[in-house]
């Protein structure tokens, strides 16, 4: 058997036409160069990896991904129809290149900066990179290798950013195979406040491959509110990282909404590094069919005085597998911190497989942590209640699968964004019933 | 309405139900009473539709319909209403919700249009008043929470909702201080006219005093062994059910 080191793409190669591109800044030639030697060195990461044991990356390893993309136009109307929110300012990057003309951010609040990555990438010497470590996770070097694409957002100090913000990522399947390797920046001044939303979706059921980090930054009292809807064609592949560091008295509230991709894998990652600060780590995943899909978390609480709270549910259906590993840090002098982390799980078939892995580490000893984890099947007297009250049973079935999914959605503040979150959740819900 | 004939039924291959006869008219309130293990709620499952039980012998005709051939679902659209001995908490399901899907469920087999929200609301209130059931309980998931007496108004309220032909009170007693059994009463006796029908399963007589029924039915060993009025009731309340387990398998008074 081949190694995970023998890719069929060759990323290394593309990286290399990248460094070499004229009017790359030094900076970024050395970040891509290190970032490559990195890769060169430990590739991608192989199952024998503890974080990866759940995971492979076997079938991935083997497909030719594209980078060059053709050029290709949408209608306003299709960005329309895929975009959760009509009212927002609305960043659209397409196939992996930006769009002016789908994009609505030429009528900023002020105070926020919106930019794309192709268009700002030199002024980032600073901040780029500062919330994410090249060694630590498998797949940030190859990220920072090739990253072409992103949005970059900045709200000035005490500003309040009325609109939501939502980035589309739109896969046309105009290019065979193409990979996209995207960086979103996200900083927030002190006391600053938005609410920003990733949304990732393919056009068609096609093959390609979405590569994203995003980075946040939450100076003093900043306050993040960040969605992230993941609706890629259920043969696509999507490997993102999230990672955030908070200063004190910040809030970062942030909701996974994993449905589409043949192979799904998020690495969330929030460090508490002020006093007061607090995480709310949500996520929902519904799988079915050849989908696998695997939510790594990690929470640090660094300082004392912090808190954490996580909820993560997942509804498996078909032959499709599901990870959870979360890992709630508890550092030495993190005393006082109040962390809580569930993970449940609804398995709607008898081929799908859930690996749920809660995790806490506690140096403190004046703390209070809760963590839990369920696995569980519809229940029988419920769906018959709803039969006899003349549901029928893929109703009934559904109902009560959207019921088990309902209390992620119900922890989002934002009226208008649960409404839309609950439409997409309920129109994914199986339709059809297994019979005994 | 409804005519049960020969009825046996099986859980796990053992037989529970020996050969049930009964007919119940249009109008009729027919009570089934009997001690534990006497096969009560078996019937009551069997009649809803509940999966898990095995028809050996018998049929069961529901207005000139195999009862027994139709789905839960099916036999809830065609008026067959359970009200549950012990109710399901469904959370993340608000009882609002419950309530109109169940009577668009109805509405649809019956060839009518949803009801427009508004129309719905009206409809529900007024129903609610019937159970003395406060507004809030519509925004709140299904039982969950609810305490005995809330739990089996709520009963109550889906069967005033969705205006059943033929409803079946499981043991809709169980549980109910004094108060609560009154409301819970005077709601199924307003419920009460000449085309419905009500089969009332109860292990107590208590409940028979304040919803009267026309017959009364000794349920024993999965059969029927003793029928009467309502002082049959009054008799075993006085007697006890130690006697019919003495009476000679098979005979049906």
């Amino acid at each position: 058997m081949k190694q995970l080191s023998e890719l069929a793409t060759p990323f290394a190669s593309v990286a290399e036409a990248l460094i070499a591109a004229e009017g790359t800044a030094p900076w970024l030639k050395k970040r891509r160069q290190d970032a490559l030697t990195q890769f060169n060195m430990f590739s991608l990461p192989a199952k024998k990896e503890e974080d990866w044991k759940y995971t492979s990356l076997w079938d991935f390893s083997q497909q030719i991904f594209n980078h060059h993309t053709e050029s290709v136009e949408i209608a306003a109307d299709e960005v329309d129809s895929v975009a959760l929110l009509h009212d927002a300012y609305r960043v659209v990057i397409v196939d992996g290149v930006f769009s002016e003309e789908l994009s609505d951010i030429d009528a900023l609040q002020s105070g926020l900066c919106i930019t794309a990555l192709s268009e700002s990438v030199d002024q980032l010497e600073h901040s780029l990179g500062q919330q994410t470590e090249l060694t630590k996770v498998g797949l940030n070097a190859l990220n920072t290798m090739l990253m072409s694409e992103g949005v970059v957002i900045s709200v000035d100090s005490a500003i309040e950013i009325e609109k939501t913000i939502e980035i589309i990522v739109i896969n046309t399947g105009n290019t065979a195979n193409l990979a996209t390797h995207l960086r979103h920046k996200i900083e927030l001044e002190t006391g600053a406040k938005a609410t920003v939303i990733e949304h990732y979706v393919g056009l068609t059921q096609d093959s390609y491959f979405t590569d994203v980090v995003t980075e946040v930054n939450l100076a003093e009292r900043a306050e993040l509110t960040h969605y992230k809807l993941q609706q890629e064609s259920n043969n696509a592949f999507h490997i993102a990282t999230l990672a955030a560091h908070l200063a004190q008295a910040s809030h970062w509230l942030t909701n996974n909404i994993s449905l589409g991709a043949k192979l799904a894998r998020n690495d969330i990652h929030s460090q508490l590094l002020g006093e007061q600060s607090h995480v709310t780590m949500d996520g929902l995943y519904l799988v079915d069919g050849e989908q696998h899909v695997d939510n790594h978390t990690r929470i640090d609480h660094a300082v004392p005085n912090t808190t954490s709270d996580e909820l993560y549910k997942g509804v498996l259906d078909g032959n499709s597998h599901a990870v959870f590993n979360g890992k709630v840090m508890v550092h030495k002098d993190a005393q006082k911190t109040d962390a809580n982390q569930s993970n449940r799980n609804l398995l709607l078939s008898r081929g799908c497989e859930i690996d749920s892995k809660p995790e806490m580490e506690i140096y403190a000893d004046d703390v209070k942590c809760g963590h839990g984890s369920a696995i569980g099947q519809l229940d029988e007297d419920q769906l018959f209640f709803l039969r006899a009250r003349g549901l029928d049973e893929v109703s009934a079935r559904s109902l009560l699968t959207y019921a088990f999914a309902v209390d992620v959605l119900t922890r989002i503040p934002n009226h208008t964004i649960r409404e839309a979150l609950a439409k997409v959740v309920e129109q994914r819900l199986p339709k059809t019933g297994e019979k005994e | 309405m409804l005519e049960i004939k020969n009825l046996h039924a099986s859980v796990d291959g053992k037989e529970i139900l020996r050969g049930i006869n009964l007919t119940v008219n249009a109008g009729e309130v027919h009570a089934i009473m009997g001690p534990n293990g006497a096969g009560k709620s078996t019937l009551s499952n069997v009649l809803a539709g509940r999966d898990g039980y095995e028809i050996t012998q018998g049929e069961v005709i529901y207005k000139n319909e195999n009862l027994l051939a139709l789905e839960a679902e099916e036999r809830a659209q065609r008026g067959v209403f359970l009200a549950f001995q012990y109710p399901v908490e469904i959370p993340g399901v608000s009882n609002i919700y419950l309530l109109k899907a169940a009577l668009n469920a109805v509405r649809k087999y019956q060839g009518l249009d949803e009801l427009d929200a508004i129309d719905f609301l009206t409809l529900v209130r007024s129903k609610m008043e019937l159970v003395k059931m406060d507004e809030q309980f519509l925004h709140r998931s299904v039982n969950e929470g609810f305490s005995g007496g809330e739990k089996k108004r709520n009963e109550i309220l889906q069967m005033a909702l969705l205006e059943p032909s033929l409803a079946i009170l499981d043991e809709t007693d169980s549980g109910l201080d004094i108060d609560a059994l009154k409301i819970v009463s005077e709601g199924v006796n307003a419920l009460r006219s000449q085309q419905r029908s009500i089969i009332m399963i109860t292990h107590y007589q208590r409940l028979l005093d304040y919803i009267v029924p026309d017959f009364v039915h000794v349920l024993s060993k999965g059969q029927i062994v003793k029928s009467g009025d309502k002082e049959l009731a009054k008799e075993l309340e006085k007697t006890g059910y130690s006697w019919v387990d003495e009476q000679p398998e098979g005979v049906s008074a």
